[in-house]
C-alpha cells in the first residue's frame, strides 16, 4: 500500500512539474500553486498532527514568522533568499519555544495553547507597527525575477515533494515510529523508553521549518502582508483541515485533502462570495461524520489495502478516569 | 485631591460591568467543558446567533434587548441541545481531535451562514437607554445599560450556579463529570444531560450576546473574539469549574480594562493569552479552580 501511495505521488507531482507548459493562464497557475502550497503546508503539519497525534492548530505562527522573516530581513539590506534562511532560523526558534511550553500539555490543552501562542504573535505584529508595519503592512521582495508565476507554481510543487520525500523517510524511520507510539500511547511509549518530549519536538521544528519556507513563499507571491492575512487562525485551521480531510497520519492525505479543499473552496468562491469558508465547515462536518480517518484513512480501510492485524481474543474494557487521572490529564510530567 | 485615584477606579469599575457579560459567557463554556469535555469551538458562533436573533426582533417589534433576552436564551436552548443531539452524540468517545474539529465546522457554517443571510456590515442598534449615564460622586460615571446587563449577568451567573449545585440536573451533570462510565449505572441518562448541559450552555452564551447587542456592534464574526475570551477564562477559573470560571471573568474584565487604560486598548487581548499561557504553564488547574472537574 505504501509503496502504491509513493508511486502516485511521485508521478502526480512529475506531471505537476509539466503543467505550466499545458496551461497557460496566470489564475490558473496561481490557484494551482496554492493547491501545492497547501499541500506542503498539510504535509507538514501531518508530522506534528498526523503521525505525532498532537493537534496543532497555531501553525499560522510559523507560517506568519517566516513571511515576516522575508519581509523584515530584507528590508535591513540582505538578500531575499538570505532572508528566507534567517526567518526559517527564527520559525525554528519559536517552535523550540512553543513545543517546550505546549508540548507539557495534552490533549484540548495543547490545541489551546497553540492557539494561544499564535494569537500573541499576531497581535504582536498588529501592535508594534515601528517593528512590522502593523496593520499598514509590509512590502515583501519578490524571490524570483523571471517569468514569476511559473517560478512560483514550480517552487510549490518542489516544496511539496520535499515535504513528502520526508514525510515518507520518516514514516518508516525509527523517529517515525517512536512518533506514532507517542500517538497511540503515550504513556506506554515513554515505559518502553521512546523520550517523548524530543520526539515531538523535533517534530515540530521539523514541521515549523517547512511551514516557514511556504509561508516566505506565499508572503513573496502576494508583495504585501498585513499580520491578520499570515498570523490569522485560519491559515491554522486550514492547514489542519487540509490534513485532516485527506487523512491525517497517511502520506498521501495531505495532498488529497489540499487538491478536494482548494478546488472546492475555488468552485464555491463565485456561488458564495464572501462566505465561501461555508463549504468548509461543511466539508469538515461531513467528513468527522462520516470519514473520521479522512479520505485515505477511510479507502485504504474499506478497500482492506492494509494487512489485517490479529484480533485480539477479547476486547479490552473501557478506562475508567477516576477522579486523580482525570486532574492528571492536563499535566505531562 | 484623589484625581490620580480616579482613572484606575473608573476603569475597574468599566472592567467589572464588562467581567460580568465575559462571567456568563465563561460559565456556559465551563459547563460544556465540564460536563463533556468538549471544547466548544461554536461557542462564539452561538453568541453570534443570540446577538443576531435579538436583533431581528427588536427591528421587528421595537422591544428593548434587556426585555427579550429570554427569547434568544430558549432559542439557543434548542439549538444547543439539536447540536448535541444531532452531531456530537454520534462521535462521543472518538478523540478530542474529533470534537474539537466539528465544532469548528459549525462554527464556520453558522458564521459564514450568518454572512449570506445578513452580509457582512456592521450593525447597531439605538435605544433609549444608552444615551443615559449614572455618576458615581463627581469624578466617575456609568452609562446605564452596562449597569442594567450587569445586573441581569449577575442574577443569571448565581442562578446556574444554583441549577449546577442545588438540583437533580446539575448534581447528574457533576456525576457525569466524575464519572462517565459509572454516571449511566446509576440511573442517569447521560445523553439527556449532556445535551441539556450542552443547551444550557449554549443558551447562556445566546443570552449575553442579546445582553450585548445595544453596547457592541454586530457583524458576523464577533463571537471569535468572545469564544477566544471564553477559552482563557476556563483555564483561568479551573478547568470546568464554573465558579471558578465567572470569577475569571471579572478578573479578565478588569485586567482588560486597566490593560486598555495604561497600555492602550490594542493590547488587552494579548494581555488575556500571556495570562493564558502563564496559567497552563505554571498552573494548568486553574487560578481559582478548587480541582473538581
Amino acid at each position: 500500500m505504501r509503496k502504491w501511495q509513493v508511486s502516485i505521488a511521485a508521478c502526480f507531482l512529475i506531471a505537476a512539474l509539466f503543467v505550466p507548459l499545458l496551461v497557460p493562464t496566470d489564475y490558473t497557475l496561481q490557484i494551482l500553486f496554492r493547491v501545492f502550497l497547501f499541500a506542503a503546508l498539510g504535509l507538514a503539519w501531518n508530522l506534528v498532527g498526523g503521525y505525532a497525534g498532537q493537534l496543532s492548530l497555531g501553525h499560522a505562527a510559523y507560517f506568519g514568522v517566516g513571511a515576516y522573516g522575508l519581509a523584515l530581513f530584507s528590508q535591513l539590506g540582505i538578500s531575499p533568499w538570505a532572508s528566507v534562511l534567517l526567518g526559517v532560523v527564527l520559525a525554528i526558534i519559536c517552535a523550540a519555544m512553543i513545543g517546550r511550553v505546549s508540548f507539557r500539555l495534552r490533549g484540548p490543552y495543547f490545541a489551546l495553547c497553540t492557539i494561544a501562542f499564535a494569537e500573541v504573535l499576531r497581535l504582536v505584529a498588529k501592535n508594534l507597527p515601528s517593528v512590522t508595519g502593523g496593520d499598514v503592512g509590509v512590502q515583501v521582495p519578490l524571490l524570483f525575477t523571471q517569468s514569476t508565476i511559473r517560478s512560483f507554481y514550480w517552487s510549490g510543487v518542489l516544496l511539496t515533494a520535499l515535504a513528502f520525500a520526508l514525510s515518507a523517510w520518516i514514516e518508516r524511520s525509527r523517529f517515525g515510529y517512536y512518533l506514532m507510539a507517542i500517538r497511540e500511547d503515550q504513556d506506554t511509549a515513554l515505559s518502553v523508553g521512546v523520550n517523548a518530549a524530543r520526539c515531538k519536538l523535533w517534530a515540530l521544528l521539523i514541521s515549523a521549518a517547512i511551514t516557514a519556507l511556504g509561508g516566505a513563499l506565499y508572503a513573496s507571491m502576494f508583495l504585501f502582508i498585513v499580520p491578520d492575512q499570515v498570523l490569522a487562525m485560519d491559515i491554522s485551521t486550514e492547514i489542519a483541515i487540509v490534513a485532516m480531510l485527506g487523512g491525517a497520519g497517511t502520506l498521501l492525505g495531505p495532498l488529497l485533502g489540499s487538491v478536494v479543499l482548494e478546488s472546492a473552496a475555488e468552485i464555491f468562491k463565485n456561488v458564495f462570495k464572501e462566505a465561501h469558508l461555508l463549504i468548509y465547515g461543511v466539508l469538515i462536518v461531513l467528513v468527522v461524520l462520516f470519514m473520521p480517518e479522512g479520505i485515505v484513512g477511510t479507502f485504504t480501510k474499506k478497500l482492506g489495502l492494509y494487512k489485517k492485524a490479529p484480533s485480539a481474543p477479547f476486547r479490552a474494557p473501557l478506562p475508567s478516569t477516576t477522579e486523580e487521572e482525570s486532574q492528571r490529564i492536563a499535566v505531562d510530567e | 485631591m484623589f484625581n490620580w485615584l480616579y482613572a484606575p477606579l473608573q476603569a475597574i469599575l468599566n472592567g467589572l460591568l464588562t467581567g460580568a457579560l465575559y462571567a456568563l459567557i465563561g460559565m456556559g463554556m465551563a459547563l460544556i467543558f465540564g460536563v463533556m469535555r468538549i471544547v466548544n469551538f461554536a461557542h462564539g458562533a452561538f453568541l453570534m446567533m443570540g446577538m443576531y436573533a435579538t436583533y431581528v426582533l427588536f427591528q421587528a417589534t421595537g422591544v428593548s434587548p434587556y426585555y427579550q433576552f429570554p427569547f434568544a436564551g430558549v432559542l439557543l436552548f434548542f439549538v444547543g441541545y439539536a447540536t448535541y443531539m444531532g452531531l456530537l452524540r454520534r462521535i462521543r468517545g472518538q478523540v478530542d481531535f474529533m470534537v474539537i474539529l466539528l465544532t469548528m465546522g459549525l462554527a464556520l457554517i453558522l458564521v459564514d451562514g450568518a454572512q449570506l443571510v445578513f452580509g457582512a456590515d456592521y450593525h447597531q442598534i439605538n435605544i433609549p437607554l444608552l444615551s443615559k449615564n449614572v455618576s458615581i460622586g463627581s469624578e466617575m460615571s456609568i452609562n446605564a445599560p452596562w449597569l442594567v446587563s450587569f445586573a441581569i449577568a449577575m442574577v443569571l451567573v448565581c442562578a446556574l450556579y444554583w441549577v449546577v449545585t442545588r438540583t437533580m440536573f446539575g448534581r447528574a451533570a457533576r456525576a457525569i463529570a466524575q464519572n462517565p462510565y459509572a454516571a449511566p449505572l446509576m440511573g442517569i441518562d447521560v445523553h439527556r444531560v449532556q445535551a441539556i448541559a450542552f443547551g444550557i450552555g449554549s443558551a447562556v452564551a445566546g443570552i449575553a450576546g442579546a445582553l450585548l447587542l445595544p453596547v457592541f456592534y454586530l457583524f458576523p464574526e464577533v463571537g471569535n473574539q468572545f469564544k477566544l475570551k471564553s477559552f482563557v477564562m476556563v483555564v483561568l477559573g479551573g478547568m470546568g469549574s464554573i465558579q471558578g470560571a465567572a470569577i475569571a471573568g471579572l478578573v479578565l474584565g478588569v485586567v482588560e480594562s486597566l490593560t486598555s487604560l495604561y497600555w492602550g486598548n490594542e493590547w488587552a487581548l494579548a494581555v488575556d493569552f500571556v495570562l493564558f499561557i502563564l496559567v497552563l504553564s505554571l498552573k494548568p488547574s486553574g487560578i481559582f479552580g478548587s480541582q473538581r472537574a
